[in-house]
């Protein structure tokens, strides 16, 4: 039991992270990660809804009947979630107003619906914790990369302090969405090789 | 170990490096020296960022390299900063070229995908800095670098009907892209390569069609910010965008039909963008529109022509 919940621990945060290696969240991904700031409240969010969903979830796997399980999954998210934004507007209206409508849209997430569907829908409660706490980790380091990559270069600053100097003239096209595909692109390219070393197939060397 | 042939020759890339050449002496008797280790410099980091990716893929470093870092340059202001040559030359590579599997595989013009990064990082370089050319002989043959600068080319002074003499604009004593100075030189060089095939003489002449007469009606009509037609073709970089940066054949249309239809959009989007946008000139941003449609247009095209070989073949639906 120990060895498989470490296993899995280490999977959603390597071989099968939610962005970098099953690609999902990236609306958010795209949307926050200009500022470390704001892609770290947008992480802690995930994080707890995740954690907190997949525990509700997982408690009520045999009582929600198969018909209506994703509509029940759906409520159970948009509940935890309005909580979040509720406390979030209420101690830090400041960065609830910089975030916008996107810690509503933390009930789309595709992260937090797949982990539902997938794993606390078939797992006991303290392992759907587990498996949220995992996957809300490996969401997170990976934003919160390229947010540091973006925000650096982009904007010359780091959690909104000048680390650049004033010669430094910024890559205006990263602090842009498009900036954090290129950014994105990059580290799935670097991680995937780093994480998933592949034999040579014949797609990766070409000709 | 590298490779046993470090260098993929391609004479016809050969061809369009011979072309360039004189537009490469024509900037540094504009712009001084400087030009020429900015050549120097972008061209080495360009072998190198393909060098280090062709070393794991066990191939040679192709030719059109240097093709590749060279456009880069002559798109930019001759104020530009080595840093940001540099960086579009390595942008450029990496995400308009090795990214898709390295030469004879991109999508987008690379020199332009690098030109594009620059244009939207560094807006205030790229647009608004203008290095004014050195005057009279030996001209920048006697010097570094020019230090005036000025905010408008004459290709955006057209737009608030300011005129020039055509002499002026056609030899190209005003200030520009680096390598976009010179419609003349740029229409040898054209020549040239439509000549000896290196380029496809479909592509430039749809273009100039397409532009001409989408101009001539936006002028006429006072549509948008539209200049006098020729005029305007040949103050900015339209020329040398069309001759030069369309008709790369990789990321161009490779049918002939598809390559009038692709250069008839470029240079109509060239004169749309130019005419009705925030931003000065639209050859770029009209190639790289153009070379997102050019595999669209090449299937459709064999699609017609298979169909009209074989007429009880369906065609393939979808996608």
């Amino acid at each position: 039991m120990k060895t498989r919940a470490a296993r899995l621990f280490l999977q959603n945060l390597g071989s099968n992270n939610p962005v970098f290696s099953q690609v999902l969240g990236i609306c958010s991904t795209l949307a926050v990660t200009n500022r470390v700031l704001n892609t770290v409240v947008m992480s802690l969010g995930v994080l707890y809804t995740l954690i907190l969903s997949n525990i509700l979830v997982s408690l009520l796997r045999r009582r929600i009947p198969p018909r209506v399980r994703m509509m029940s999954e759906v409520l159970i998210i948009a509940s935890v979630v309005l909580l979040f934004d509720i406390l979030l507007r209420a101690f830090s209206p400041e960065i609830s107003r910089q975030l916008g409508p996107y810690v509503g849209l933390i009930i789309t997430n595709c992260i937090i619906m797949g982990r539902a569907e997938a794993f606390a829908l078939s797992h006991p409660p303290a392992l759907a914790a587990l498996d949220g706490l995992s996957s809300g980790l490996g969401y997170a380091y990976v934003l919160l990369l390229i947010a540091a990559v973006r925000e650096v270069l982009g904007a010359g600053t780091f959690w909104g302090l000048p680390i650049a100097g004033s010669a430094w003239s910024p890559w205006t096209l990263l602090a842009m969405a498009p900036g954090a595909f290129f950014v994105l692109a990059t580290l799935v390219w670097i991680l995937k090789g780093a994480v998933r070393p592949q034999p040579a197939t014949p797609e990766a060397t070409p000709r | 170990m590298g490779p046993p042939k470090p260098i993929l020759r391609q004479p016809m890339m050969n061809r369009v490096l011979l072309a360039l050449v004189p537009l490469a002496v024509w900037a540094v008797y504009l712009y001084g020296w400087r030009i020429l280790l900015l050549l120097t410099l972008t061209n080495a980091v360009g072998f190198l960022t393909e060098w280090l990716f062709c070393r794991t893929w066990k191939q040679p470093v192709s030719t059109a390299v240097f093709v590749t870092a060279t456009l880069l340059v002559f798109g930019l202001p001759a104020s530009a900063p080595m840093g940001m040559a540099v960086l579009g030359t390595v942008f450029a590579l990496v995400f308009g070229k090795m990214a898709f599997g390295g030469f004879g595989r991109n999508v987008f013009n690379p020199a332009l995908t690098g030109r594009a990064f620059l244009y939207l990082s560094f807006g205030a370089v790229m647009t608004a800095q203008w290095a004014i050319p050195f005057s009279g002989f030996p001209a920048g043959l006697a010097a570094w670098a020019p230090d005036a600068i000025t905010h408008a080319t004459p290709g955006m002074l057209l737009k608030s009907s300011a005129d020039f003499p055509f002499t002026t604009l056609f030899f190209g004593f005003k200030p520009g892209t680096i390598g976009g100075s010179s419609p003349f030189l740029v229409l040898l060089g054209g020549l040239y390569l439509i000549v000896t095939r290196s380029a496809n003489y479909r592509i430039p002449l749809a273009a100039l069609a397409g532009f001409f007469l989408c101009h001539t009606i936006f002028w006429r009509f006072g549509l948008g910010k539209a200049g006098p037609p020729l005029q305007t073709a040949l103050a900015g970089s339209f020329l040398i965008a069309m001759f030069f940066y369309a008709t790369d054949p990789v990321s161009a249309a490779q049918t002939d039909w598809g390559r009038w239809i692709y250069g008839f959009m470029v240079g109509a989007l060239s004169s749309v963008i130019g005419a009705f946008s925030v931003w000065p000139a639209g050859s770029m941003f009209a190639i790289l529109l153009g070379n997102m449609f050019a595999p669209l247009l090449d299937w459709f095209i064999r699609q017609r022509s298979s169909a009209a070989r074989s007429p009880s073949a369906q065609p393939l639906g979808g996608a």
